[in-house]
C-alpha cells in the first residue's frame, strides 16, 4: 500500500529537476489566461495558431542550443546561422532546389567541421561560435545584400497551412521535441553526447570518442539550424540574415527556462518546447497589454528574471 | 626569459602579431607610410579597450561569467553622459553620469546573479534589455549635442598619439598592477581558477564577483560617455561592441574558463580588429566580405593558437585527462609576468 503509494509520488529529485519546466509551464499558463482574457480570439484555433506561430523556429533554434548546452558548449551563432539558412530558403532553393538542398547539407557539414576543430584545438565553444556568427552574417549577406527573396511553394503552402481541428504550430513544435527525446535520451548517441557533457573523462575511459560525440551533436544542432531557418522564411515569405539575430540569446534564455543548464550532462527537449513557447508568449502578452513598443524589451527581461528568480526560491525550498 | 621562444609562449603576442600583419597588408595595399593608420587605429582602439578590461575582469571571475550588456550600457550611457551634460554644462558630470548608467545595469545584474543565482549570461541579458528600453525612452525626442570641448580633446594627438589611448594605456597598467598586487586582483584570480576552493580559504566569492560586475559596467559605461561624444549618441552605438568585447579579450589570451587575465593582451585584439576595419574599408570591400573576413581571421587566430582548457563553456572545474598545465592553471606570479612581458 505504502509502496505504491511511494511509487505514484514523484520522488524529490524528480520533483527537483523537473521543477524548473514546472515554473515555466506556470508562466505559461498564467499568460495564456491572461491573453485569453484580453482577448477571447486567442483561445480560438486560429487565434492560437497565431499567437504559437512566432514560437516555432525559435524552438527548433533552442533545440538545437540545447543540444551544444548538453554538451557543456554554448553556440553564439545560432542567430546568424538562422538568418544565413533563411537568405538560402529564399534565392538559391527557389532559383535551382538542387543547388540550395545542397548548399543547406553544406551548412550542416560547416557545423560539424566546426564542432571537430573545436574538439581537436581544445578551443573555447563560445569564442568559436562566436566567429563563426561573423562568417554565417558574411556570407548572408554576400548571397543577398537586402532583406527579400521569397520562398519555394512547398515552403509557403507548409506556412499558409491552417488545418480547423487543432492548431498549426503544434504540430511541428512536438514533432521536434519527440525526435529530439528519442535521440537524446532513448538512443546510444544521445547517452554518448550527455556523458560528454558530464563526464569526459567517463566517456573516454569506456573507449567512446569524445570527438565523434561532439562532432554528432554539432551535426545535429546544424540541422536543427536549418529546419529553423526554413520555418521561419516559410512564415515571413523571404530572406533576411539579420531576421533571427535575436535568437542567439533568446535560445539560451529557453533553454534555461526549460531546465538546461551550462553544466552540460543534461537535455530537456520538452521544457525547451515549454520555455520557448513561453517566450514566444510574452511579446504577444505585451502587445495585447498595450505596453509601449520601447518597454517591452524591459519587461520582457523582467519576466525571464522573475521566472527564474521563483525557480531559486523552490529550489531552496526543495533543498 | 626574453628569448623568442618564450615571447611566442606568451599569451598576449597572437593579438599584436595578427594586428601587425593586418597592419603590413594595409602598408602594402596603400602605398604609404603606416603612421597614420596607426594613429587612427590608436584614437578608435580604446573605447574597444575600455569595455574589453571590463570583459576581462569579468571573464576572468570563472566559468560561466560573462557580460553580455554591455551593448546597451554603452548605447544608454551615451545618451545620459551627453544629456547630463548639456543640461548641467559640466562634462565631468556628463561623464560620470554615464558612468552611474553602468554602475545602476550592473547592480541588477549583479543582484540577479549573486542573490538569485540567476546564470550570468541571462542575468545580463536581462538587465541589459532593461538598459535598452530605457535608451530608447530617452532617446525619443533627445535633442542635446554633445560638448564640443571634450569632443576637441577626444581628437587631440600630440605627436600622432592620441590623449585617450594614453590614458587608457595608463589604466591598463593600472588594471596589471590590480590584478598582480591587490587583494581584490589576487582573490578575483583565484575565485576564476577554483570558485570553491576560494570560498573554502575564506575568500569573499560574493562581494569580489559582485565588485567586478559593477567594475565592468562602469567601464562600459566610460567607454559609452566618451563613444557618443566622440561620435554621437544613437541606441544602437554600442551593439558591436558586444561580441568584439567578447572576441578581444580572448584573442588577448585571456582564459575564457576563468583564472587568468592579460590586460596587455586586450590591447593586441582591438588592434587587431580596429586595423581590419581600416583594412577592408581601404579596400572598399563590402559589409559582407567585411564580417566574412573578420569571422574567417578569428577563427584562424583561434585554431592557430589552440586553446588551453578543454572544457571551455561554462562547466565548473574538474579534473580532465589532458590537463594543459601552463595554460589551465597559471599560478599567480606567472600570470603577473605574462601581464608584464
Amino acid at each position: 500500500m505504502t509502496d505504491a503509494l511511494t511509487s505514484a509520488l514523484p520522488t524529490r529529485a524528480g520533483v527537483r529537476r523537473s521543477a524548473p519546466a514546472a515554473v515555466s509551464t506556470i508562466a505559461l499558463a498564467a499568460m495564456v489566461v491572461l491573453c485569453a482574457s484580453l482577448q477571447p480570439d486567442v483561445l480560438t484555433v486560429p487565434g492560437f495558431s497565431l499567437v504559437l506561430s512566432v514560437a516555432v523556429p525559435l524552438i527548433f533554434a533552442a533545440q538545437a542550443q540545447m543540444i551544444l548546452m548538453s554538451i557543456g558548449d554554448i553556440d553564439l551563432g545560432i542567430g546568424s546561422f538562422v538568418g544565413l539558412v533563411t537568405v538560402i530558403a529564399a534565392t538559391e532553393l527557389v532559383s535551382s532546389p538542387l543547388l540550395g538542398t545542397l548548399i543547406l547539407f553544406a551548412l550542416i557539414a560547416g557545423y560539424a567541421v566546426l564542432g571537430a576543430l573545436i574538439h581537436l584545438r581544445r578551443v573555447p565553444a563560445l569564442i568559436a561560435t562566436l566567429g563563426a556568427s561573423f562568417v554565417w552574417l558574411g556570407l548572408g549577406l554576400f548571397v543577398l545584400p537586402t532583406p527579400g527573396g521569397t520562398t519555394p511553394e512547398w515552403l509557403a503552402s507548409f506556412g499558409a497551412w491552417q488545418p480547423t481541428s487543432f492548431p498549426a504550430p503544434l504540430l511541428p513544435i512536438l514533432a521536434v521535441a519527440l525526435l529530439v527525446y528519442l535521440m537524446s535520451a532513448r538512443s546510444t548517441l544521445g547517452v554518448r553526447i550527455r556523458a560528454l557533457g558530464s563526464n569526459p573523462t567517463a566517456l573516454e575511459r569506456a573507449g567512446l570518442s569524445p570527438l565523434s560525440s561532439r562532432v554528432a551533436a554539432y551535426t545535429a544542432a546544424g540541422a536543427l539550424g536549418v529546419l529553423s531557418g526554413l520555418l521561419l522564411s516559410s512564415q515571413t515569405g523571404g530572406g533576411d540574415v539579420s531576421s533571427a539575430s535575436s535568437y542567439t540569446l533568446i535560445t539560451v534564455a529557453a533553454v534555461i527556462l526549460g531546465g538546461g543548464s551550462f553544466r552540460g550532462g543534461s537535455a530537456v527537449p520538452w521544457g525547451v518546447a515549454i520555455g520557448g513557447m513561453a517566450l514566444g508568449l510574452v511579446s504577444v502578452t505585451l502587445s495585447l497589454l498595450d505596453v509601449a513598443t520601447n518597454l517591452q524589451s524591459a519587461v520582457q527581461g523582467g519576466i525571464v528574471l522573475a521566472v527564474l528568480a521563483g525557480r531559486a526560491l523552490i529550489g531552496r525550498v526543495l533543498r | 626569459m626574453n628569448t623568442p621562444r618564450n615571447l611566442l609562449s606568451r599569451p598576449w603576442i597572437w593579438g599584436f602579431v595578427a594586428a601587425l600583419l593586418v597592419w603590413a597588408v594595409i602598408m602594402a595595399v596603400s602605398g604609404q607610410g603606416g603612421g597614420q593608420t596607426v594613429s587612427l587605429a590608436l584614437s578608435l582602439a580604446p573605447y574597444l579597450v575600455l569595455v574589453g578590461l571590463g570583459q576581462m575582469l569579468v571573464v576572468t571571475a570563472g566559468p560561466g561569467n560573462i557580460d553580455v550588456s554591455v551593448g546597451p550600457v554603452i548605447s544608454l550611457a551615451g545618451f545620459v553622459s551627453v544629456g547630463t551634460s548639456s543640461a548641467t554644462g559640466s562634462v565631468v558630470l556628463g561623464i560620470l553620469a554615464g558612468l552611474a548608467a553602468g554602475l545602476v545595469v550592473a547592480a541588477v545584474s549583479s543582484v540577479a546573479i549573486l542573490g538569485l543565482s540567476v546564470p550570468p549570461i541571462i542575468a545580463t541579458l536581462a538587465s541589459g534589455l532593461v538598459a535598452s528600453s530605457a535608451t530608447l525612452v530617452i532617446a525619443d525626442g533627445f535633442t542635446a549635442l554633445p560638448d564640443p570641448g571634450l569632443r576637441n580633446l577626444l581628437n587631440l594627438r600630440p605627436l600622432g598619439v592620441p590623449l585617450l589611448a594614453i590614458v587608457v594605456a595608463a589604466l591598463t597598467v593600472l588594471a596589471v598592477l590590480l590584478l598582480r598586487g591587490t587583494t581584490y586582483g589576487r582573490s578575483l584570480t583565484a575565485i576564476g581558477q577554483n570558485t570553491r576552493a576560494a570560498e573554502r580559504a575564506g575568500l569573499p566569492v560574493v562581494r569580489i564577483t559582485a565588485l567586478t560586475y559593477l567594475a565592468s559596467g562602469a567601464l562600459a559605461g566610460l567607454a559609452g560617455s566618451l563613444l557618443a561624444t566622440y561620435i554621437a549618441p544613437t541606441p544602437d552605438l554600442g551593439t558591436r561592441y558586444l561580441l568584439d568585447s567578447i572576441a578581444v579579450v580572448v584573442i588577448g589570451g585571456t582564459l575564457i574558463s576563468g583564472g587568468r587575465a592579460v590586460p596587455a593582451g586586450v590591447w593586441g585584439g582591438a588592434l587587431f580588429f580596429i586595423l581590419l576595419d581600416g583594412l577592408v574599408n581601404l579596400v572598399g570591400w563590402s559589409t559582407a566580405a567585411q564580417n566574412l573576413l573578420k569571422g574567417c581571421l578569428v577563427l584562424f587566430v583561434l585554431f592557430l593558437a589552440g586553446g588551453g582548457s578543454r572544457r571551455p563553456g561554462a562547466a565548473p572545474v574538474r579534473p580532465t585527462r589532458r590537463p594543459s598545465t601552463t595554460a589551465a592553471l597559471p599560478t599567480p606570479a606567472n600570470t603577473g609576468g605574462t601581464t608584464h612581458g
